[in-house]
């Protein structure tokens, strides 16, 4: 589960973790909109003191968005100004009016006294502030228009003005209107503007450069931390078109469309995109000198390797090899160490897919810290840890490993990696079953505030790791009984992560995997068998493994066990040794159902020494608890005891609910057992101390709602109350047991052979 | 207006009486075209009135009765006729506004058009020139023809009453096309057709517009002769050359013998399955006929380019430039023979003059592009065929060109996918099967290579390299038995063609052939194509030392091998069926293709 998502590995518009827009010069020019916020400013500035100074602020919080959104209708923006401070909409109002139905003098005039905002010995605005700069931008701008473009300004403006008091006309008239003659002429008028309002909806008019690139870094962004914030694949990608057909040259937009074609996983439009785009980017990178011919290089490869990313993103293992392997010998070529460093990081993961890979990934990291790319060194690092850890290495060093990495990332702020690591580190507590840990290192994710948010704005919520987190969260609820709580908490990952995004496989296989969990439980075992299809096909591992353990509990032992035994090969090739125990243990359950104890025996043993090689803590007690089930079934119940004491504390203190009923349904049944043996007292005294564990047992198994389990310990404490005397006691428990008895179907394994 | 729209509907229904594809009656069909050339320069619409009278100008002249009456004024006309002519003449002049302006409120189909299309031609005039002031870079593909909305909504109102004809559904189409409402155009120009099927202005819209086979099946097309124009067309634009080939021999063999257009349009069709030979002789003998044509001689210089006929591009160039040098056409001539002279800055400038007279001339950007290669400028390269990209999607030489780029800058995975987009546009074409081919094998993957190189040879191998590198290919992974095999196709190809003295690789494969028999213990074989060795410089010596190898052992096992008497070239296991067939199944390539 740990996992390091290979996207995160490189991405043009981002530098060691940072998203850069791309910085062009200045490109912007007047529009009536514009003009109207020209105006706002003038008028602010002529109000100054009267302002209160609620409404100041409310305005200047209103300001910044204006400046750089795209241009909107007067209506809205007067509605909007209106909103801080009626008073000013209304002289900004007048002051238009008086322009558009003025003459062309009037505006000529307008921007004459603009400038003189500027002078004075105390000017009303500093030449370098955002307000100054937006200024002396637009004088510029004016000042550069040729005599017909001015009277077209003009025109434009009159236009803008005159569609606003025609909605505003048309708002009233709607009332009153009854005639059909004049429905008519409506129905013409609404006809001609028909296209042009759909337009308006989604853009209103072109965007200026700089509103397309404040645009497309927004939702670059967005979609990097938090797709749902982000617009619509659909209706993003409309923009984009719109935007490419009024400047086709405007290549980020191209790379914005890769990446939301990535959304909707479509190769062919992502692919068309990428290459679009770099072609594009070729051109940029060669027109701009400074850059001069290494520029263009650069683009060349990372092209190549975009390209790679891409196919490896969509499951095309050997197309992206070869593409890697372009960028490769590209970068070679031109020695460019840090693009190959890259493609260094993304050979491993390809590589991953075929054979592990340690070496190069050590190289990697090694040579990604002497070039200084800290991001790609902690990613590697954290890659590394992974594998380490599936490998079986020191738990000791690997938490060493990614603190020294947490380090570095605090040091340079990358916000994203830490989130990473305590996704990683939650993975790795649960992996070695330690689940505590894992809680509170998913609660501290969930609960730290991230980084980026400081800066930005933007709660990066919509990674990977929250995922992860979220979904680990969910599975150890649902352990402990708490379904409602797990349930909640798959909602809100549903909403986080839409079906159709990117990490939404995770928590489908975890939805799934707690829901298959509870039929097996309630002994639905059809359901069980319903969910395995959808598991499969998430993850084929786990599906095959679900359906064996469905087989089993439908008594269809040898299916079970041919498909155990390919599984357990599988799985020792592809050395996923946590899959490997947990097989083992399957095939032992499967022999002592047989009452083949002894054949169980050594298998048990293997996987026991199996999970103390890898410090898989929790799958080692859980084998411990089969292997003392068996020697109880042998007829060594104080062996059995003995044994007990080691898994018994682990167990309840991170064991599932259901998983700790078992033990001390275990503990109280070798109780009896070697009770056999003592004085009548003792014996008495035992069989009093498993009746208080069988209880315990009978708490546990009522919070997962393990109907089966809770009438075998029911059955088992009646006897006891029988034994003790203690007939009351002993017909309740017998009552509650018919209750029971008669809801469940009886199965054929006698009582006290069954363990689980 | 009841009385025009009937007018033109009894107009129209007298000239649709020759229909189907029916040219028995020639002389009707003539009267027919003279008319409409008539009509068609009375309403402004010049192109399709030159198409018209070029047409009709290939038939046989008729006899004085038997020319068309003068068209019939209605009381409308009248009225309009003063407007209408002072009109006119401000529109031949291009003062459209003026035009529109003394036309407006008249009722007469005839100068109703003239004064919607003045306005149509106002506005489009006007968008030109504002594009070269426009605000700012985002806002010019923002400039557009102010007046098409508001002749849009007049325009729909007279089509749902009905009261448009011919020429008015055209310019109602015209104007949906410009405003981006493709399929709402396509029907109008379907029924402008139906209305007024002489009128070839609407008919080539309906070629622009449609994109693939599947679309023209689904229209419905009225039954007349001019349908068998727009058929022979639309097959040549959507690269369907072979229907469209029969299609303008019919056309032909109906009496249209003469006619400049049809010859034209054939040798643009040879031009486009690249029949070199005889697309040469037919642009040949139009010139003769119309030698002061401009159309269409870009694809004669392409040709001729080509071909490298120096003499022949440099006459063209002169001449054209004599005629008229600020032609896109002639720009684009004169471009080719810079090219062809290695002078490849002037011939990127004399392109890039052709766009500024025409910025939606495509091939003048391929070309462009290919000019930048040339001079070893890929960045340049790249932006002009993204460029030619951009106004045509379809245009397979610019995606062909990004491919060469790519691959000039040795990167050759990421060219396979502008190859396999020009493969897919082109999928007969074994230049981009051959180049595919090569950038699998430079990616070493052998099976995917061969698999096009022997599609590139089974849809007909232009360059005649394919079967050799298809051999190479064999001989590395050792199967030598098909490596023998390509080679002997490939000499047959290349013998049955007559043209040996350019194909070096003649001698290699005669080479190998040699040897693979000499290995199979066919002396005979071995000893035939070892003497063809000896006819080539660089493999005499072997050929030679073979050859006296051969003798030996002959001599030596004389008596042995007296058993084996296969043909020459075709061994017995190589000979059953070895001819392509022409349907190959698809091109089953393992990797992904977007």
């Amino acid at each position: 589960m740990a996992s390091v998502h290979e996207s995160l590995y490189f991405n043009p518009m981002l530098t060691n973790g940072v998203v850069h827009a791309n910085v062009f010069g200045v490109r912007d020019w007047v529009t009536p909109h514009k003009m109207a916020l020209l105006v706002l400013l003038s008028e602010l500035g002529r109000a100054g003191a009267q302002l209160g100074l609620l409404e100041r602020r409310r305005l200047n919080r209103l300001l910044l968005p204006l400046l750089q959104g795209p241009d909107m209708a007067l209506s809205r923006l007067r509605k909007a100004i209106e909103e801080c401070c009626p008073h000013l909409a209304g002289s900004v109002h007048i002051r238009l009016k008086l322009m558009a139905e003025g003459e062309l003098k009037d505006m000529e005039q307008f921007f004459d006294d603009l400038s003189d905002s500027f002078s004075g010995t105390e000017p009303e605005v500093h030449k370098t502030s955002v307000v100054g700069l937006f200024l002396r931008h637009m004088i510029l701008a004016y000042n550069k228009l040729s005599f017909s473009q001015v009277y077209k300004l003009y025109t434009a403006l009159q236009q803008y003005f005159q569609k606003d008091e025609k909605k505003n006309g048309a708002d009233e008239n709607e009332m009153e209107l009854t005639n059909p003659e004049e429905l008519d002429g409506k129905m013409e008028k609404e006809e001609l503007d028909g296209p042009l309002r759909e337009e308006e909806i989604a853009c209103s008019g072109p965007l200026s450069q700089k509103q397309a690139e404040y645009f497309l870094s927004q939702q670059a962004s967005l979609l990097k931390n938090d797709e749902t914030k982000a617009l619509a694949p659909a209706s993003l990608q409309k923009e984009l078109n719109n935007l490419l057909k009024f400047n086709p040259d405007f290549a980020e937009a191209h790379y914005l469309s890769y990446l939301n074609s990535l959304r909707v996983q479509d190769v062919f439009s992502s692919t068309h995109s990428l290459l679009h785009y770099f072609d594009r980017l070729i051109l940029t990178g060669a027109e701009s000198k400074s850059n001069g011919d290494e520029g263009y290089g650069r683009s060349l490869r990372y092209a190549a390797l975009n390209l790679a990313a891409l196919h490896c993103r969509f499951g095309h293992y050997q197309q992206a090899e070869l593409a890697l392997q372009e960028a490769i010998r590209i970068a070679q070529e031109s020695n460019d160490h840090v693009c190959l460093q890259h493609c260094l990081s993304w050979l491993y993961i390809l590589e991953q897919k075929i054979f592990d890979s340690c070496v190069l990934l050590e190289h990697s990291v090694n040579k990604s810290l002497h070039f200084g790319l800290p991001y790609l060194a902690s990613l590697g690092i954290q890659s590394l840890v992974q594998q380490r850890a599936f490998a079986g290495k020191a738990a000791n060093k690997l938490m060493d490993a990614l603190k020294d990495s947490d380090l570095l990332h605090w040091k340079h702020s990358l916000s994203e990696l830490i989130d990473i690591s305590i996704a990683q580190k939650t993975a790795i507590w649960r992996l070695y079953g330690r689940s505590t840990m894992a809680l509170q290192q998913a609660q501290t994710l969930l609960s730290m505030n991230s980084l980026e948010a400081v800066n930005v704005g933007v709660q990066q919520n919509n990674t990977e790791s929250f995922a992860v987190v979220l979904c680990h969260l969910a599975e150890l609820h649902a352990e402990q009984g708490y379904f409602a709580a797990a349930s909640e908490i798959l909602k809100h990952l549903k909403e986080r992560f839409p079906p159709n995004s990117q990490h939404a496989q995770l928590w489908m296989l975890f939805d799934q995997k707690i829901q298959f969990e509870r039929a097996m439980n309630d002994g639905r075992y059809h359901v069980a068998d319903s969910l395995v299809a959808g598991i499969t096909a998430l993850n084929s591992i786990e599906g095959v493994y679900r359906k064996a353990i469905v087989l089993k509990a439908q008594n269809q032992m040898s299916e079970a066990h041919k498909l155990l035994q390919k599984l357990l090969i599988h799985c020792q090739k592809i050395k996923n040794t946590e899959m490997v125990i947990s097989v083992l243990l399957s095939i032992a359950e499967l022999y002592w159902r047989s009452s083949c104890h002894t054949i169980a025996l050594p298998v048990l043993l293997q996987a026991l020494a199996l999970a103390r090689e890898y410090s898989l803590q929790y799958l080692a007690s859980e084998t411990v608890l089969n292997l003392a089930f068996s020697q109880l079934i042998l007829g060594i119940p104080e062996q059995a005891l003995n044994i007990l004491h080691m898994a018994i504390e682990p167990v309840l203190a991170h064991g599932a609910v259901l998983d700790k009923g078992c033990a001390m349904f275990l503990v109280a049944k070798c109780q009896v057992a070697s009770a056999a043996s003592y004085t009548p007292q003792k014996k008495t005294e035992a069989l009093e101390s498993a009746i208080l564990n069988l209880n315990e047992a009978k708490t546990y198994f009522a919070k997962v709602d393990c109907k089966e389990q809770l009438r075998d310990v029911l059955y088992f404490q009646a006897r006891l109350f029988h034994t003790l005397g203690k007939t009351q006691e002993r017909n309740k428990c017998a009552m509650l047991f018919r209750q029971l008895h008669q809801e469940l179907p009886a199965h054929g394994v006698p009582l006290i052979n069954a363990f689980k | 207006a009841m009385i025009g729209r009937a007018g033109a509907m009894a107009a129209a229904a007298a000239m649709v009486a020759v229909g189907g594809g029916d040219f028995s009656d020639l002389r009707e069909i003539k009267k027919q075209l003279l008319s409409v050339a008539e009509r068609s320069r009375e309403r402004g619409l010049q192109h399709s009135g030159k198409w018209a009278a070029e047409l009709a100008f290939a038939l046989e002249p008729l006899p004085l009765s038997e020319l068309p009456p003068p068209p019939v004024l209605t009381e409308e006309d009248a009225r309009d006729l003063d407007a209408y002519t002072l009109a006119k003449s401000y529109f031949d002049l291009k003062e459209y506004d003026r035009a529109a302006y003394f036309l407006r409120g008249c009722k007469s189909q005839k100068a109703y058009f003239l004064y919607m299309y003045s306005r149509y031609l106002s506005g489009e005039k006007k968008k030109d020139d504002e594009t070269v002031d426009s605000l700012g870079p985002l806002e010019k593909g923002q400039v557009k023809n102010e007046a098409l909305r508001e002749l849009r909504v007049e325009l729909s109102k007279k089509h749902k009453a009905q009261e448009l004809d011919g020429f008015g559904l055209y310019l109602y189409g015209v104007v949906l096309r410009k405003l981006d409402l493709v399929k709402e155009a396509i029907d109008v120009f379907v029924e402008a057709a139906h209305v007024l099927p002489l009128h070839w202005g609407a008919w080539l819209e309906l070629c622009n517009l449609i994109t693939d086979k599947e679309m023209l099946k689904f229209l419905s097309l009225p039954d007349t002769w001019m349908k068998e124009f727009f058929l022979a067309h639309i097959y040549t634009e959507l690269q369907l050359i072979e229907e469209a080939l029969q299609k303008y021999q019919s056309l032909i063999d109906a009496g249209f013998s003469k006619s400049t257009y049809i010859i034209s349009q054939i040798a643009v069709a040879y031009h486009n399955i690249r029949d070199i030979d005889k697309a040469l002789s037919i642009f040949n003998e139009l010139r003769k006929q119309d030698p002061y044509r401009i159309e269409n001689m870009d694809t004669f210089s392409n040709l001729l380019y080509v071909r490298s006929m120096k003499p022949e591009l440099s006459y063209l160039a002169h001449n054209l430039c004599e005629i008229d040098k600020y032609r896109v056409e002639t720009c684009c001539v004169i471009g080719n023979y810079y090219s062809l002279r290695s002078q490849h800055e002037k011939a990127a400038l004399y392109f890039q003059r052709a766009l500024k007279l025409n910025p939606r001339y495509l091939g003048a950007w391929t070309l462009m592009g290919h000019e930048y290669m040339e001079m070893k400028n890929t960045s340049a390269a790249i932006q002009a065929y993204r460029h030619a990209i951009e106004v045509n999607k379809r245009d397979y030489r610019a995606w062909y060109g990004l491919g060469q780029t790519y691959e000039i800058l040795k990167m050759p995975f990421y060219c396979l996918y502008y190859y396999r987009r020009a493969h897919q546009l082109r999928p007969n074409d074994s230049r981009m099967l051959v180049a595919l081919g090569e950038c699998y094998e430079k990616l070493n993957q052998l099976v995917e290579a061969k698999k096009c190189y022997w599609r590139a040879y089974a849809v007909g191998d232009v360059e005649k390299m394919a079967l050799v590198k298809l051999a190479k290919l064999h001989e590395q992974l050792n199967e030598s038995e098909q490596a023998a095999q390509c080679y002997i196709k490939y000499i047959q190809d290349i013998y049955s063609c007559g043209e040996v003295v350019e194909h070096l690789e003649v001698s290699t494969a005669f080479r190998y052939l040699a040897q693979y028999y000499f290995k199979c213990k066919l002396w005979d074989e071995a000893s035939a194509c070892a003497q063809k060795c000896c006819a080539f410089n660089d493999t005499r010596e072997e050929g030679k030392a073979l050859l006296r190898q051969i003798l030996q052992l002959r001599n030596q096992g004389e008596t042995s091998s007296t058993d084996v008497a296969a043909p020459f070239f075709l061994p017995a296991s190589l000979s059953a069926n070895n001819t392509p067939t022409r349907r190959v199944s698809p091109l089953n390539l393992s990797s992904v293709t977007p």
